[in-house]
């Protein structure tokens, strides 16, 4: 098991109204799944993806991610444990302006530790994988929005995480480009075994997937 | 990692080409401010300081109750420095100093006035002047000889060895050139060119055995294990047998490291002195750098919305804080560092001129470590006070708030942007009416009536033959009609050079120390000075020989003597008895900056120094002064003839005042500048943020006014909470530095207002140049690029 939610709640408080985000939000994910979650705007999908990928707290229920008990875990130790395991796409890519696609891909890496050589040999080797050597120099800005989110796709990967959070990764994309974006998810989920939690809209997308979890007013439906 | 961040920081830099040059510009300006003043006081702490044995150097003061105050005063009697030597074996050294005197030089009809002084042969022990040629022991030890200064010899004898040679001085004695002196450094209060041994003096029959003529400097050196404290109290009692008019006066030891520093003395307590400016200048750096520091943080926190996405990220991916922090930290100390090399430029581009203004020869030493090293120091402390709020507010954002699809706007005035923004207009203000008090205090001095009549005065100091020739120097002066009036007196009318408190008159009451000023004219001295009688007569010592023993009194002492009738009444003083012959009005005499003091002034029988003449009005003034020179050439061949207007004389009492309004208005200048570039900053910022919301009022039908409101309003209505915490405090301020004067302004409420309005009106020129350009953007294109 990689990763179990029990019984999650989170909420805010508005005008002495307490309005629940996620309400007993019960799920578990094996290694190796590729999930869709689906629902409607302001469902609480974002929210939930964000709860899994540990950038946003939660104030009731327990969530263990690989024997470790999260709700128990100091910040600190948090953060180190999603640097080490997951890894995330955005719908807007976030890519970093200021550095080209090979700054961009060594970031990551940076933060863990790794050596220059071992950095340049990983960041050679996943512009060569996803086809973007050509483009290594180039900044975000001159790319188009399917290569800026492959960047981020590629950014996510390099640390060879556990789980990859992918909140509409194909939401600024057009259709052609998201096909290709989403056959590389169902190839590394296949190929590769990365477990995949990606937030969509689209039935199409989420039919890549293995199985989907349908959100209604942070309720799991 | 480093270069990662470096890479971000320099490519952000380049990007934002605006944002970077106000900001290295804003900093650069707090820096170069900083560093003047920190030169100057630098220069000013090691003044003097240069004496291997400053610290068992003394100068001798006597302290003195007068109606009640203790009075300290550095001024000595000839005969105590031997009396120091004979009777305290704990003095190593003393010496005398005579006071600045000017001689004539003459060697192979080569005349030369030079600045000197008059000194004890253990002067050269005491003070570490160098000498180039001849021995500390012996040079001051002939009573006939002379020790210069490398550049007099230079001028006197051009290349020659100077030792042993021969000068004629004042064109009476012969003297030999016993010593040469390295040239005075310039961080020293001496001020002299030769140095002539105490023994010429006593020669001439001008050393005396007076213990109340206070007249002359004594310097002591205490012995190597003298402890200062123990060896005060021994000698404070020193007059006692001595001094038969004032006994219980107190000789004080006054440390000579000190002096230039402190040494203003309020009831015997030392208050302050110099070191009151150097404390307040350092203080207007450090607030002008902590200006600069703010608008540094406004700014970078103002761009906060454009960094929140790469903290986001950053965050995901893994970055800690800390390492966030450091970033953020390292780019401010980057920035600072290109505005450290540009600050080097400006600082020595305006050096020179800085140099002018406060009159000091200060120079950037480049090759100093300490100086690499205290400005590598001020780099790192200013970019880490400055990127400190923008680093900690930066790296605290949340990635899940920041990275939800599209970026949320940062509102460009938070709670602590206002607080610095209102803080910097604080100062700003504070400046601004410190500027406008003192130019009018200035003015209002300068305004002053003045009780004479300055135009076309001049005066000459009396050298070589002019005492002997007096009588028929007048008569050639008035009878070619280049001198209208003419009358000689003991000081310049600028300046007061003889007090005492031991006048008598009928009903004197007997604790009365008030301190009368003396003057000595005499004849026709009101005539001459154009001074306004108000009773009785000016002195005529034609028409009245008995006029020798005549005085005139100003009103004030005419009401601190109490004469119902004054005319006819007599003073005594210096053992003649005066009688009085008239009254004239008030005029100035010392300071401009005071208020009137008592004065009198005595008849011919008194000494005298300088002689004033009122130029003919009749004809121009070079036609009158070539006259004038001439008569004291044919009468006085060896000296040239020197002369100073009487009313540049008086305008130069203002240099102080005027330096120190010329460094206020460029403190108060430079202090808008750099808060004004920041608003504009940070006016920009609120600009671009609230595009939408502008471009949605434009639809709405508001028109560029309304919105042009809309966006000032609030860096308007900061500035003007500036103006309610900035007046009390300048208002306390100016009031105490008023009180430095007697003479002085007060206070008008008026004068608040305007800094206000001029404050208000300059943030607003910053801030709705931005506004307008806002207002008027084309709303489609904003909402469409959301």
């Amino acid at each position: 098991m990689l990763l179990q939610l029990n019984n999650i709640f989170k909420w805010v408080n508005s005008g002495g109204q307490r309005i629940f985000l996620l309400k007993d939000i019960n799920l578990e994910v094996e290694e190796g799944e590729f999930i869709s979650v689906m629902g409607p705007s302001g469902s609480g999908k974002s929210t939930l993806l964000n709860v899994i990928g540990m950038l946003d707290g939660f104030d009731e229920g327990e969530y263990h991610f690989l024997d470790e008990s999260v709700h128990n875990l100091k910040e600190k130790h948090r953060s180190n444990l999603y640097k080490e395991y997951i890894g995330f796409v955005f719908q807007s890519y976030h890519l970093l302006d200021e550095l080209t696609v090979k700054e961009n891909l060594e970031m990551p890496l940076l933060y863990k530790k790794y050596k220059g050589a071992e950095r340049k040999a990983m960041v050679a080797d996943m512009l060569d994988r996803f086809n973007i050597v050509g483009k290594k120099d180039l900044f975000p800005t001159q790319l188009s929005g399917g290569q800026q989110q492959l960047v981020g796709v590629a950014r996510a990967l390099i640390a060879n995480p556990k789980l990859i959070l992918a909140d509409e990764p194909t939401g600024n994309l057009n259709s052609q480009q998201s096909e290709e974006i989403m056959a590389l998810f169902k190839k590394l989920n296949e190929e590769d075994g990365v477990t995949i939690i990606q937030v969509t809209h689209s039935e199409k997308n989420a039919a890549y997937g293995s199985r989907i979890v349908n959100l209604l007013d942070g309720r799991k439906v | 990692m480093i270069k990662n961040h470096l890479k971000i920081a320099w490519r952000n830099l380049l990007r934002n080409k605006a944002f970077s040059l106000l900001n290295v510009f804003g900093l650069s300006a707090g820096l170069a401010v900083t560093t003047l003043i920190i030169l100057w006081i630098n220069f000013e702490l090691e003044y003097d300081r240069f004496h291997d044995k400053i610290d068992r150097i003394y100068e001798v003061n006597n302290q003195h109750q007068i109606n009640g105050e203790l009075w300290t005063w550095n001024s000595t009697p000839k005969p105590m420095a031997p009396v120091i030597k004979e009777d305290y074996p704990e003095v190593e050294s003393v010496s005398r100093f005579f006071g600045d005197i000017e001689f004539l030089f003459t060697h192979n009809n080569k005349n030369l006035k030079a600045k000197g002084t008059i000194v004890d042969p253990d002067f050269l022990n005491i003070f570490s002047f160098p000498l180039l040629q001849g021995e500390v022991e012996n040079v001051l030890n002939e009573i006939n000889g002379v020790v210069i200064t490398e550049t007099l010899a230079h001028k006197m004898f051009n290349d020659k060895n100077p030792i042993g040679k021969t000068i004629k001085i004042d064109n009476s004695d012969i003297f030999k050139i016993t010593g040469v002196l390295k040239d005075l450094p310039l961080n020293t209060k001496f001020d002299f060119e030769f140095l002539i041994p105490w023994s010429y003096l006593k020669k001439k029959g001008h050393d005396d055995e007076n213990w109340s003529n206070n007249s002359v400097t004594t310097y002591v050196m205490l012995g190597a294990n003298t402890s200062y404290a123990g060896f005060s109290k021994k000698i404070k009692a020193l007059r006692k047998n001595y001094d038969k008019s004032s006994p219980e006066m107190v000789t004080y030891l006054y440390p000579y490291a000190r002096t230039y520093l402190y040494s203003k003395f309020e009831n015997g307590k030392e208050v302050g002195g110099r070191i009151d400016y150097i404390q307040l200048f350092a203080c207007i750096a450090g607030i002008i750098l902590l200006i600069a520091c703010i608008n540094f943080m406004n700014l970078s926190t103002a761009r906060s919305a454009k960094r929140a996405k790469e903290v986001g990220i950053k965050k995901a991916i893994g970055a800690p804080k800390k390492i966030l922090i450091m970033q953020f930290l390292g780019e401010s100390i980057l920035l600072t560092s290109i505005a450290a090399v540009l600050t080097l430029g400006i600082v020595s581009l305006v050096l020179p001129y800085f140099n002018a203004l406060i009159n000091r020869p200060l120079s950037l030493n480049l090759t100093n470590v300490w100086f690499w090293l205290s400005a590598a120091g001020t780099v790192i402390l200013t970019g880490v006070l400055a990127g400190s709020y923008p680093a900690f507010y930066l790296s605290a954002f949340r990635p899940s708030k920041v990275l939800k699809g599209t970026i949320q706007k940062v509102n460009t005035l938070v709670a602590p942007r206002k607080i610095l923004v209102v803080l910097q207009f604080t100062i700003a203000i504070i400046l601004i009416t410190a500027t406008l008090i003192i130019s009018q205090q200035l003015n209002n001095t300068q305004n002053r009536q003045l009780g004479y009549v300055k135009d076309n005065l001049i005066y000459s100091l009396m050298e070589g033959d002019t005492e002997k020739k007096y009588n028929i120097i007048v008569e050639e002066l008035l009878g070619q009609g280049a001198v209208s009036s003419i009358t000689k007196t003991n000081s310049p009318v600028t300046e007061s050079w003889s007090n005492s408190w031991d006048m008598e008159w009928v009903g004197k009451q007997e604790d009365d120390q008030t301190l009368i000023l003396r003057m000595h004219a005499d004849n026709a001295v009101v005539e001459t000075m154009g001074l306004e009688l108000v009773q009785g007569r000016d002195i005529n010592l034609n028409k009245y020989p008995s006029d020798s023993t005549a005085v005139i009194l100003n009103i004030s002492a005419l009401e601190h003597m109490g004469f119902e009738d004054p005319i006819g009444q007599v003073i005594k003083d210096n053992g003649t008895d005066w009688h009085v012959i008239g009254v004239v009005k008030d005029f100035v005499f010392n300071s401009p900056f005071q208020k009137i003091e008592p004065l009198i002034i005595e008849g011919a029988k008194g000494w005298f120094n300088v002689i004033h003449m009122k130029l003919n009005d009749a004809n121009t003034t070079s036609e009158n002064l070539k006259v004038v020179e001439r008569v004291f050439e044919k009468h006085n061949p060896v000296y040239p003839f020197n002369f100073e207007f009487v009313d540049s004389a008086y305008a130069n009492k203002f240099n102080d005042n005027k330096r120190t309004k010329k460094l206020t208005v460029l403190f108060t200048i430079l202090t808008i500048l750099i808060s004004c570039l920041g608003l504009f900053g940070l006016a920009s910022y609120m600009a671009e943020n609230r595009i939408k919301e502008i471009g949605i009022r434009k639809v709405l039908g508001a028109s560029v006014n309304t919105i042009t409101t809309l966006l000032s309003k609030d860096f308007l209505k900061l500035v003007l909470i500036s103006v309610l915490i900035a007046t009390p405090i300048s208002s306390y301020c100016m009031n105490k530095w008023l009180e430095s004067f007697e003479y002085r302004i007060t206070v008008s409420w008026l004068t608040f207002v305007q800094a206000g309005l001029l404050t208000i009106s300059i943030a607003f020129v910053t801030v709705s140049s931005q506004a307008i350009r806002a207002a008027r953007s084309n709303p489609i294109k904003s909402l469409t690029t959301e």
